[in-house]
């Protein structure tokens, strides 16, 4: 670190950029390193250009950014994590490419593999940091954001404006991890960022803190979206709609809103204290002073793994609902759902010690952690059979997300087995920090979270958009994905049997070649499918009208949100629903006639539209840039701004947008009327174009 | 909109008395604070001082709570508050049990810490 800090620009100046480096020496690591910087410097532009182009900016300002609407915030979610999960895919791409050619190299002087071995310990950190924190949680909390209030008769979230603010929060941190690429560089700790090493003393410069300032901005975020989607599940259901009459989709959000709550803090603490320890002089996790670095390893992993089932828990809500849709039949053995759902947010909680067993505690300790994690198995297993029983003796379809169920039910139990596995910590000290640990974890998340996720962004995607997402598409990505984590993943654990470490720029072993050269595939694999993902969007884009679906109800479905058109109106539900049975549009459809329309109409308040979410957000980037530079005059101006615009806007009175009853009325009879003159179609013609978003409810059985 | 099920006061009936619990609460966790502060900075034993700033970070929170939250246990929400208290309690029990669990078993497993002479006899294989 340069000992000038400049009280205007702090520690930036020209040398930081990764063309320097490519200047200074052209090697295949710093040509990756400037290519990486240049595809985002180029991509900013293009967007921006495209934007003024398009003119854009109004619309998107006032329809988008400003919107306090839970739904637009979901789906800008859903659009931050699909950005995000190129850059990590295409990262991940180059993590298999750097090891199938880096048999060796750690004898020649000069030949370093395709990138250096510090920059590879770049890409293996923010390729899990944007895996976890920006690509699965804006994916499964935007997806909560569109369904939740939907399913639960709700007009919006409790908060909205504090939801736009989450959302910011969660942007300003992305941002800090991709304005990364251009200025300086990332940490090389991995994704877990354990000290020592983190400390100042080791990991000095900003790599460490852009790591510290994201993940802390960004966990704020996901906190305060937590406390949202709890209140919003206990204060907004429709009357009517008991606990147990809520889809199982509300009950594992209400699973990870709780989670999120207590779990959340915990990371915010050892973050906290990892950001005293480097900007302030304390000695929490060092050796010195009395400072315990295992205790870093203990707060984070308390916080960690609730996460692997904040991550999880809402796929399983999709598969849920998806297994029961797409079969016509009634979802099995709800309330053991339920029950499973509850066992597992609890049971998570006392199970991180077994993600460092062998940091050196007695053998009764990890035995107490291995039984508890193996204990959480079995609430696992009873919803697998769940789903299967769901299925068994339905018609079924195979769509995109029937592709993706079958997948995750072929690979996630292989995923669990693997992970019971890991639980006895005598085996976890053998393969621990080895390529099988990364083959687990790879195993659980790609197929638990990334396959439900997907599944979920086909099936509401008609309810966002008002058509549907092309199916040979939707089915050929989903395969893809399918082929890519085969291939990529499955090589790893007989690598990680042999001995391969985790994160190792290179080895000397050629055993290890053949099945790196099939990982390398998988991973070809998997950049096809990214592609393709891409391709159905811009396909389905393109057919948009033979795709449309404006009856709103294109898959037979059973849940409110299905009684909507599609796109769903701003306000949702033209009058909050009287909720009578679970799964309450199913049985309107048994008790014939689903599209009667509400006997009054009144005027709707809808929160109105307001920039606090953007201003905190660029308030939040701003303190987390300035703070990783060392630009202190920054630091102390965003610092204020943040309580300064939470003041100014407690001192306004803000009106709300009131939407008149005769609108309201004029549009939904326009779709009721609508509703009857659509030609019903059976579930069998369901992926042709005579689907316009009216099933044949003769034909519902669920 | 629909109407809340909250149970809550129209503004101009509770006005008084919510900003009268505001203030109590502000107050209040600014005396704790502040107390927390005057234990670190006296003479008093380091046992001591770590005993009372618990004390005072445990009273703290109740005041958080019970004033800027609203927890009551009477009142047409008590059954609620009551579930969340116990469950915040049962996962905090878990998250700090566990916690002194695996450190102090570290920390009885390091060289040259006090309390090394409770070794646990596995460790002194080697």
């Amino acid at each position: 670190m340069s000992q000038d800090t400049s009280p205007i620009f702090g520690n930036l100046n020209w040398n930081v950029t990764p063309y320097t480096d490519l200047l200074r020496d052209v090697n295949s690591s710093t040509i990756i390193g400037a290519g990486a910087a240049s595809v985002l410097v180029l991509g900013a532009i293009a967007t921006l250009a495209l934007l003024t182009y398009m003119r854009w900016w109004g619309p998107l300002y006032r329809n988008w950014l400003t919107s306090p609407d839970a739904k637009k915030i979901g789906i800008m979610y859903i659009v931050l994590g699909l950005v995000m999960l190129a850059r990590g895919v295409i990262e991940g791409f180059v993590i298999r490419a750097q090891q199938a050619t880096a048999l060796g190299t750690l004898t020649q002087e000069h030949k370093v593999g395709l990138v250096a071995p510090d920059h590879f310990a770049q890409l293996f950190s923010t390729h899990g940091t944007i895996m976890i924190f920006f690509v699965a949680m804006p994916l499964l909390i935007g997806l909560i954001n569109f369904v939740l209030p939907q399913q639960l008769g709700a007009r919006d979230m409790a908060f909205p404006v504090l939801n736009q603010v989450s959302l910011g929060l969660t942007a300003a941190g992305a941002g800090l991890v991709m304005i990364s690429l251009l200025i300086g560089q990332f940490g090389t700790g991995g994704w877990t960022m354990y000290p020592p090493y983190t400390g100042i003393d080791f990991s000095p410069g900003e790599g460490v803190d852009y790591w510290l300032w994201a993940i802390l901005i960004s966990g704020m975020g996901s906190t305060l979206t937590g406390m949202n989607f709890a209140v919003t599940i206990f204060k907004e259901r429709a009357p009517g709609m008991h606990f147990m009459r809520m889809p199982l989709f509300c009950w594992t959000s209400l699973c990870v809103a709780i989670m999120l709550i207590y779990a959340m803090p915990a990371l915010t603490v050892s973050s906290g204290m990892l950001m005293l320890d480097r900007y302030a002089g304390f000695h929490f996790f060092t050796n010195a002073a009395g400072g315990n670095m295992m205790n870093y390893a203990n707060i984070f992993w308390m916080f960690g793994h609730p996460e692997v089932y904040i991550l999880v828990l809402p796929a399983f809500g999709v598969f849920s609902e998806i297994s029961s849709t797409y079969s016509g039949k009634r979802l099995y053995g709800y309330t053991s759902l339920v029950i499973a759902s509850m066992s597992i947010a609890v049971i998570s909680f006392t199970v991180w010690l077994h993600h460092f067993f062998t940091m050196g505690q007695s053998a009764g300790v990890n035995i107490a952690f291995g039984i508890a994690t193996m204990i959480i198995g079995i609430p696992t297993g009873v919803k697998i059979y769940d789903w299967m029983a769901t299925m068994w003796r339905g018609r079924v379809r195979i769509t995109a997300p029937i592709v993706y169920l079958t997948g995750f039910f072929l690979l996630f139990v292989i995923g669990g087995l693997s992970g019971i596995i890991l639980a006895n910590p005598s085996i976890d000290y053998q393969v621990h920090n080895t390529t099988f640990l990364v083959a687990h974890f790879h195993n659980v998340i790609i197929p638990g979270v990334l396959y439900g996720m997907l599944a979920g962004i086909h099936y509401w995607f008609p309810k966002a958009f008002g058509f549907r997402l092309d199916e040979t598409w939707g089915r050929r990505t989903a395969f893809l994905f399918v082929g890519g984590f085969v291939f990529t993943f499955l090589p790893l654990y007989v690598l990680g049997l042999m001995g391969m470490p985790r994160r190792s720029p290179t080895f000397q072993n050629p055993d290890f070649m053949p099945w790196m050269y099939i990982a390398a595939f998988g991973a070809v694999l998997m950049l096809c499918a990214l592609t393709s993902l891409f391709w159905t969007f811009f396909t389905s884009y393109r057919n948009r009208m033979a795709l449309a679906v404006p009856g709103g109800d294109p898959w037979n479905g059973s849940t409110l949100e299905w009684s909507t058109p599609a796109p769903v109106p701003e306000w949702t539900f033209p009058r909050i629903p009287y909720v009578a049975a679970r799964d309450d549009w199913g049985e309107r459809k048994r008790a014939g006639d689903p599209w009667k329309a509400p006997q009054q109409y009144c005027d709707i308040e809808m929160p109105a539209n307001t920039a606090h979410g953007l201003l905190i957000a660029g308030a939040a980037f701003a303190l987390g840039f300035a703070a990783i530079w060392h630009i202190w005059w920054l630091v102390i101006l965003s610092f204020l701004a943040i309580p300064g615009v939470l003041a100014l806007r407690g001192m306004r009175v803000i009106e709300p947008k009131v939407i008149s009853a005769a609108e309201v009325r004029e549009t939904d009879q326009r779709f009721r009327h609508l509703a009857t003159t659509l030609a019903p179609i059976t579930r069998a013609e369901e992926e042709s174009e005579r689907n316009r978003g009216v099933p044949d409810i003769s034909e519902f059985a669920g | 909109m629909t109407k809340p099920n909250t149970g809550e006061l129209s503004p101009e009936q509770g006005a008084r008395e919510e900003i009268k619990s505001y203030a109590v609460g502000f107050v209040a966790s600014l005396l704790l604070t502040a107390g927390a502060f005057v234990a670190v900075l006296s003479d008093l034993p380091s046992t001591i001082a770590i005993v009372l700033i618990c004390v005072a970070a445990l009273l703290q929170i109740i005041t958080h709570l019970r004033n800027f939250l609203h927890l009551s246990f009477s009142g047409n929400q008590s059954r609620e508050d009551l579930l969340l208290v116990l469950f915040s309690a049962a996962l905090l029990t878990i998250m700090a049990g566990g916690t002194w669990y695996i450190m102090s078993d570290l920390s009885a497993r390091m060289h040259g810490t006090p309390g090394t002479s409770a070794m646990p006899h596995d460790a002194a294989n080697h």
